[in-house]
């Protein structure tokens, strides 16, 4: 028997003399990379990763950024595919470098050789298609997600570490964090580039509940790495929290594609809901009655707006979140506690454990962490859940268009009340646990910017995807915390964000 | 099932698209709706599937009165296709399908959101249900791709399935040869031949009157929002009126 084999054409380069842009930038990256960055020692200390004229002393060390430069450098030399993202990476860790130090006049060399070797880079990079990798057998594909699981915790745990706590202990943290980004950027460029993503994804889709125990094993972990103090529990508590709530917001726009202006009032509802019973009613059941009144107004605000659309319903939520906002302000009904806020709201004890204390070894917050990861956990079962059952099929038809999902038997009012209440009560839930771990609970956590900073964190991450509201959360409430000299430009940093996804990527970070 | 459309007028403020027609499907049959354009043939099918209240008249299902709820009608078995297609551009093809199939699928949100066993068994059986329809159109049965990709005549295929999830009784399809060539005409003909035979009465509007008078039992021709002749393709055809006002002399 002959075996026919039919061979794919000889794929060969477009034309050879470009070959040279890719070598050649790739060698000036690694000799920008090498080369000293700041000329002086500034006051605030040596500028970090030796990347002053100190590194004489010791050329072999090569760290932090610099050594993410290298290792682009040698990508853009031996990944072909991922050049474009490998290109970009550099020149965002070049650019932020190059920006910091000329601000503090002690620019050398290095970041200017860098940016230089970093536009030969994206230059050379071809957008090629990311080839179809294949799905493996149970063994390896466990074997990868929990690769992947593991990869991505240390992602999270550098990029939340990144640049240190704040600037009182580090001068150049702003520079570090930004510039890790452009690393974790250029990572997952590449891995995207070569269709690792997208397989991944395969797999996860497939090993469902393989993969979830994993995730959900990984986020329980960090506690364990560098990430493990009480500072940085806090505030990974606080992104968990909004990443629950943007997972709810998820639901309302991103499945039922309900525009959401005035999100936030059911945060605050569940968060006052649960000041006024902490007194008087152990934790679960004052986050029960946070959601619970949280609902309540969902429907409230849900059942009128049924006959308006589109950009009528935004103008008509907003209206709702302004209402809620200067009532607070108001301290209505003495609820609110108006200017004064509501405070010493008692911490979460369960067991006899106050949920603020270390528990054993672990830091201090560790218990709101592990209460952050469940409620993100839950919210994302719930929106997994409803997105792949008949009510979120419904949602979903509405979203595309809205008379046709009427004509096809759908009861189109029930089910927007619907996705305003269950994407009310996650709200209103994670509002009782701001409530409880904040200690005080004001008015002015809930206005109207906090509603768009939702809103962007949903459509930055992508619509309708899980993991894009998780994403989005975090990097929108993790980027004021790490870059507190910019927190004025903050709204503005936000719309050129938003502005710049839109153009190059309208599915948003992450898409389905 | 017969679906009846008694007396029925539509006005939009002084505009009268529809005036004093009446037009009944019976059971199992083939009813072709011709007329020239704006003659009013989509507003009765709006008025017929709850999307449009009558002005005037009834809308009949085996003598009751149908109320102006797309959703009543869709659960009552009358469903339907769109002139311009309208599917869910975003959603899969199996999908779409699945949401034609939304009267007949019974979870409560509780179980939806615990996917329990009873969930997961009206799920399986929704899905079956659905793959079944678009292997009878003559499409994939995986069904995974998104609905925008298909091609034209696909998609119009896909818009039938989604309809026939439905269990309709009455299947109303406005146009569904429409900017197709005569290899897809034939095949289409043979896919409305089949859901007759599935027990399933099919009102068809289509402005090739080859396709109706070949096709239909019973052809009823609307002018200028009036029924202006109604029988067998044989008689509307040979009628003075209908050859003046539609068909032409050659």
């Amino acid at each position: 028997m002959t075996q026919v084999t039919t061979r794919p054409p000889e794929v060969r380069p477009v034309s050879d003399r470009r070959t040279w842009r890719p070598v050649a930038g790739a060698v000036v990256v690694l000799a920008g990379a090498l080369l000293p960055w700041a000329s002086v020692v500034l006051p605030a200390g040596a500028y970090p990763d030796l990347a002053t004229l100190q590194f004489f002393d010791a050329p072999y060390l090569v760290t932090g950024f610099r050594l993410h430069l290298v290792l682009l450098g040698l990508a853009a030399a031996l990944l072909p595919r991922a050049r474009r993202s490998v290109g970009i990476g550099v020149l965002i860790i070049a650019l932020v470098h190059t920006g910091f130090l000329i601000g503090y006049g002690a620019l050398s060399i290095g970041g200017p050789v860098a940016l230089v070797g970093g536009a030969l880079v994206v230059w050379s990079g071809r957008a090629l298609p990311a080839p179809e990798l294949k799905l493996p057998g149970r063994a390896v594909a466990w074997l990868a997600l929990l690769a992947a699981f593991a990869a991505l915790l240390w992602l999270v745990t550098q990029t939340l570490t990144a640049g240190g706590q704040s600037r009182a202990t580090n001068s150049y943290g702003a520079a570090e964090f930004l510039a890790f980004c452009g690393f974790g950027l250029a990572l997952i460029g590449s891995l995207s580039a070569y269709g690792i993503l997208t397989w991944l994804a395969a797999l996860t889709e497939r090993h469902r509940l393989f993969a979830f125990t994993v995730m959900l094993a990984c986020a329980l972990m960090l506690p364990l790495t560098e990430a493990g103090t009480g500072y940085w529990m806090t505030v990974a508590a606080t992104i968990g929290i909004y990443a629950a709530t943007a997972t709810g917001l998820n639901i309302v726009v991103g499945l039922a594609g309900l525009l959401d202006l005035g999100y936030v009032a059911f945060l605050g509802l569940g968060a006052f809901t649960a000041a006024n019973l902490a007194h008087t009613l152990p934790f679960p059941l004052a986050a029960l009655a946070g959601a619970a009144a949280a609902g309540v107004f969902g429907v409230v605000v849900g059942a009128p707006t049924l006959r308006v659309r589109g950009d009528y319903l935004a103008i008509v939520t907003l209206a709702f979140g302004e209402i809620f906002f200067r009532a607070a302000q108001n301290n209505i009904g003495g609820l609110t506690g108006g200017a004064n806020s509501i405070p010493g709201i008692p911490q979460i004890t369960m067991f006899g454990q106050d949920f603020n204390e270390p528990l054993g070894a672990l830091p201090a917050g560790f218990l709101y962490y592990v209460v952050a990861v469940l409620m993100v956990a839950g919210a994302v079962a719930v929106l997994l859940n409803l997105k792949s059952s008949r009510m979120g099929r419904a949602w979903r038809a509405i979203k595309e268009d809205e008379d046709v999902a009427r004509a096809m038997g759908v009861r189109t009012g029930r089910a927007k009340i619907l996705a305003f209440l269950v994407g009310a009560m996650l709200a209103g839930l994670a509002g009782a646990v701001f409530a409880h771990k904040m200690g005080t609970v004001g008015y002015e956590s809930f206005d109207f910017s906090e509603s768009v900073t939702l809103l962007a964190a949903v459509v930055l991450g992508g619509m309708g995807t899980v993991p894009g509201a998780i994403v989005g959360a975090s990097l929108l409430f993790v980027l004021p915390e790490k870059l507190r000299e910019f927190s004025d430009y903050r709204l503005m940093l936000f719309g050129l964000a938003l502005i710049l996804i839109m153009r190059f990527r309208p599915q948003g970070l992450v898409s389905s | 099932m017969t679906l009846t459309a008694e007396r029925v007028s539509m006005a939009f403020g002084g505009l009268v698209a529809l005036d004093d027609v009446t037009l009944t499907v019976p059971d199992r049959r083939i009813v072709g709706l011709i007329g020239p354009n704006g003659a009013g043939k989509t507003t009765l099918f709006n008025c017929l599937t709850g999307l449009y209240a009558p002005t005037g008249g009834r809308v009949l299902l085996d003598g009751r009165p149908l109320a102006a709820d797309p959703a009543e009608a869709m659960g009552n078995g009358v469903s339907r296709t769109f002139q311009n297609i309208r599917l869910f551009p975003g959603m899969s093809a199996l999908d779409n399908v699945l949401v034609g199939r939304h009267t007949r699928i019974r979870q409560g949100l509780l179980s939806a959101l615990l996917h329990g066993p009873g969930f997961r068994r009206s799920e399986a059986a929704a899905i079956e249900r659905a793959r079944t329809e678009l292997a009878f159109v003559g499409l994939r049965p995986e069904g995974g791709t998104p609905a925008r990709s298909l091609p034209y005549g696909d998609q119009r295929r896909l818009e039938i399935a989604r309809a026939l999830a439905g269990d309709p009784a009455v299947l109303m399809l406005d146009e569904p040869t429409a900017g197709m060539n005569g290899q897809e005409t034939t095949a289409m003909r043979t896919l409305i031949g089949a859901i007759r035979d599935r027990g399933i009465a099919v009102v068809v509007i289509e402005h090739d009157t080859k396709f109706i008078f070949s096709l239909c039992d019973h052809v009823h021709v609307l002018v200028r929002g009036r029924m202006l002749a109604d029988g067998p393709p044989g008689t509307v055809r040979a009628d003075p009126r209908v050859i003046e006002a539609y068909l032409g002399t050659t």
